[in-house]
């Protein structure tokens, strides 16, 4: 029958609420939480579309692009793992994990003495006070870097308030832009839009070019007595910076010059880091969905969705949240995944 | 017209329904003598300020159903149109979802044999996190020790758990931007005429359901839950007639000084400026029905400009459904840049109306007829 059931929106990490819509037993469409205190019912696109998961999953294991029996696939697994150095093994974890995943990945990875690797859009080393979306509502001056009315609309929202209220807002982002459009000044340079920054300041951004413009940003923040909001791509990046350090793009690449076996939980790590991915004698990726990095995985483990799980994310001002399983599932958790894979090694 | 008061026979429903708990009881009535497949309607969420929309196929499960939920800017029409249009079911509906069925009936997206509409009055509802907010504000209550809210003479009432009320002036509360949602201060029409039946507690004494009869079928769904003995009634003093009568005459009064006050402030360039082209306002819109199909996303239009050019995205809605704007203010629930998509459809619709007489979801013509002012307006 047609039921309607509350959960988080995995598709960045602003954490706003989605109603899902389900009808006997399949996910069928979205429909407006107006009770979340974050969005207040309002989804972009790509929130509403986070939903595409649930009718594109797997519906196999899959060994060299075959369907294969699932225990099969899991008893290949074991053996490459047994077969191989720890120290040739490296597990990727990912912030589209909900924290419970993450202990889990973390426990197994340091169980077996694998490395571990976390990639969160290049943001490491966050220094200064995080700001919360209160803060952005009222404050008097803001730095964006990045479009993140765009990108991350709900949380582009408050910053519409903040500027309602009379703050000002200087953008460092392209000229057709609606954060562009509604800010008092679009500033050339990341140098120039620093430089706005006066006492008390909010700097918000969702994307760096380096780590060096990273250390240039908070510097300057923390100089200014202003406050820093890092906007990850990711759900629960900044619940999974809280347990595993986030590395830069340079040491994912050293990471990954140095395994022969990567293990991709819930990841496409392909997607955001440049490497030649062919040079990994075996790649293993355990996902709701294919994606590139499964493209180019020898074995594939389908994992169920987040509309199928319990658990919690932790939003980029750092509120943790919990959300409950929308629909029930046939397939196996990541968690059980991981322990039937202890199992057996 | 015919006119009575019920009330349930039930005293478990008439202790949870929010006045007499007639409706609660029709839908028990339909459900035990198997007349529809279930019901659709609310029931709470996180808390009374979290109306999720609920279908209910036993009747033992309609209790937690009864009630009023003003914080609960809820729409059941494009939720059957989508999901529920083979089945039999009744509804509940405030006076902007029976539009919004009537307007789908028209374009034969909804059979009307299917459904039995049990209509609510409605002054308006607030939306949750501004409800919240307003009772900490104004009525410097903790929102959560709240258990029941109502909207009477003029204004929001809250109960609280150890049964001691405090009301706020709505026009007071709506003066500092808290209150009713902006198109529900618009909105005209606050007796659901076209349902089966509109129920309401203006006109109704302590403990009884006021009810206007609009048609056949209604005439049926009270009979039959008289027969089926979870509903007694009797018929209403003429003062009470009249009383109900003059409080709709100065809500709607209030609606149109509102309207007259807002129409012509509006920047709709302006206020476009910010569009992130989501689509939300069109996937939520209970009119526009036709998503696979939309001219919005064919080709010929350049789908990656942000924000998009009116004329070719917001332009082609406003030519296509703005006539038949029932002006719900679903659209402004859900865009993410808080852009007054309503307002400026929903003007557009009030000179269209002003042209042709027609009124969306209310008036009888079969369809609309084919005119579209959008374009001279952009
Ligand atoms: C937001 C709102 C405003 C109202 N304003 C007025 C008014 O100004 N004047 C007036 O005369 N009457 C008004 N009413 C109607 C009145 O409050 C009662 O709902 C009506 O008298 C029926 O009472 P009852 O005891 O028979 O209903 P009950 O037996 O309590 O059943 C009520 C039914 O309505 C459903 N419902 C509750 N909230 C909503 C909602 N937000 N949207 C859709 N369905 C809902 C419930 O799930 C339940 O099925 C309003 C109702 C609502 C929901
Ligand atoms: S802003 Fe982010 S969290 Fe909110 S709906 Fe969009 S993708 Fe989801
Ligand atoms: S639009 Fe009208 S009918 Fe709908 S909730 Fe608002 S006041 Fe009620
Ligand atoms: S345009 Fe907006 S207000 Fe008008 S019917 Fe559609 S959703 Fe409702
Ligand atoms: S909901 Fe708002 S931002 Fe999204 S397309 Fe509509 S007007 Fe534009």
């Amino acid at each position: 029958m047609l039921e309607i059931k509350h959960t988080l929106c995995p598709s960045c990490s602003v954490g706003c609420g989605i109603n899902v819509v389900s009808y006997n037993g399949e996910v069928v469409g979205t429909n407006s939480y107006k009770r979340h205190p974050i969005n207040e019912g309002k989804n972009c696109l790509n929130g509403r579309n986070s939903i595409d998961m649930y009718k594109n999953k797997l519906k196999n294991a899959k060994i060299s692009n075959s369907d294969v029996d699932f225990e099969k696939a899991i008893d290949e697994v074991s053996n490459i793992l047994k077969s191989n150095e720890p120290e040739k093994i490296s597990v990727i974890c990912s912030g589209n994990n909900s924290i419970e995943e993450v202990n889990k990945i973390k426990e197994f990875a340091d169980s077996n003495g694998y490395n571990i690797g976390f990639y969160a859009d290049n943001f490491v080393n966050i220094a200064g006070d995080v700001a919360s979306y209160d803060e952005v509502e009222n404050a008097s001056n803001i730095i964006l870097i990045g479009d993140i009315l765009y990108e991350n609309p709900l949380l582009g929202r408050k910053i519409v308030h903040a500027k309602d209220n009379g703050a000002n807002v200087y953008s460092f982002v392209e000229n057709a832009s609606v954060t562009a459009n509604i800010s008092n000044e679009v500033c050339g340079s990341l140098d120039d839009v620093l430089d706005k920054i006066e006492d008390s300041s909010l700097v918000i951004y969702n994307h760096v070019e380096s780590s060096d413009d990273l250390d240039k940003i908070n510097d300057i923040t923390v100089k200014n007595n202003s406050k820093l909001l890092a906007v990850f791509s990711k759900c629960n990046s900044k619940g999974t910076a809280n347990i595993i350090t986030p590395s830069s793009k340079e040491e994912m690449v050293d990471l990954l010059n140095n395994s022969d076996v990567l293990l991709v939980f819930r990841d496409d790590i392909k997607s955001e880091i440049d490497f030649d991915y062919g040079k990994i004698k075996n790649i293993i990726s355990f996902t709701p969905c294919s994606n590139s990095t499964s493209d180019v995985s020898q074995i594939v483990i389908p994992i169920s969705s987040w509309l199928e799980n319990d658990g919690s994310f932790v939003n980029a001002m750092g509120l943790t949240q919990e959300f409950k399983a929308v629909i029930d599932s046939d397939d196996l958790s990541e968690i059980e995944v991981i322990e039937k894979i202890q199992d057996k090694l | 017209m015919t006119y009575v008061l019920a009330k349930s026979k039930n005293s478990e429903i008439h202790e949870a329904g929010e006045c007499g708990g007639a409706v609660t009881s029709i839908f028990k009535y339909l459900l035990d003598e198997n007349l529809v497949d279930g019901v659709l309607t609310l029931s709470p969420g996180d808390d009374i300020y979290d109306g999720v929309p609920t279908f209910i196929a036993d009747s033992e499960d309609l209790i937690s159903t009864a009630g009023s939920y003003h914080c609960a800017p809820t729409m059941f029409g494009d939720l059957i149109q989508k999901y529920l249009s083979d089945k039999k079911i009744a509804v509940a509906v405030k006076p902007c979802d029976m539009r919004s069925i009537d307007e789908l009936i028209k374009r034969h997206k909804i059979n009307p044999e299917n459904i039995y509409t049990v209509g609510l009055n409605c002054g308006g509802t607030v939306s949750p996190i501004t409800g919240r907010k307003m009772i900490d504000l104004f009525y410097e209550i903790d929102p959560d020790d709240v258990v029941s809210e109502e909207i009477d003479k003029g204004q929001f009432i809250v109960e609280l758990k150890d049964g001691s009320k405090k009301g706020v002036k709505i026009h007071d509360l709506e003066q500092e931007g808290y209150g009713r949602r902006n198109n529900c201060q618009r909105c005209d029409i606050k007796i659901p005429r076209k349902a089966n039946i509109a129920c309401g507690n203006w006109g109704a004494s302590e403990g009884w359901t006021f009810v206007e009869i609009n048609d056949e079928k209604g005439e049926e769904l009270i009979k039959g839950a008289q027969k089926a003995g979870l509903l007694e009634t009797k018929s209403p003093s003429q003062d009470a007639i009249d009383a109900r009568s003059k409080v709709e005459g100065i809500m709607i009064k209030l609606s149109k000084k509102t309207q007259d006050a807002i129409y012509d402030k509006v920047n709709a360039m302006e206020e476009w400026n910010r569009c992130i082209r989501c689509y939300a306002c069109r996937d939520v819109c209970p009119i526009c029905w036709c998503h696979e199909n939309c001219e919005i996303n064919k080709s010929y239009f350049d789908e990656s400009q942000i924000p998009p050019k009116p004329i070719a995205f917001q332009g082609i809605r406003l030519s296509h459904m703005s006539f038949s704007c029932i002006d719900c203010g679903q659209c402004d629930d859900v865009c993410p840049m808080d852009i007054p998509v309503s307002l400026i459809f929903d003007k557009l619709q009030k000179k269209y109306s002003n042209r042709t007489g027609y009124i969306a979801g209310v008036s009888d013509d079969i369809k609309p007829p084919l005119y579209s002012p959008a374009k001279e307006e952009l």
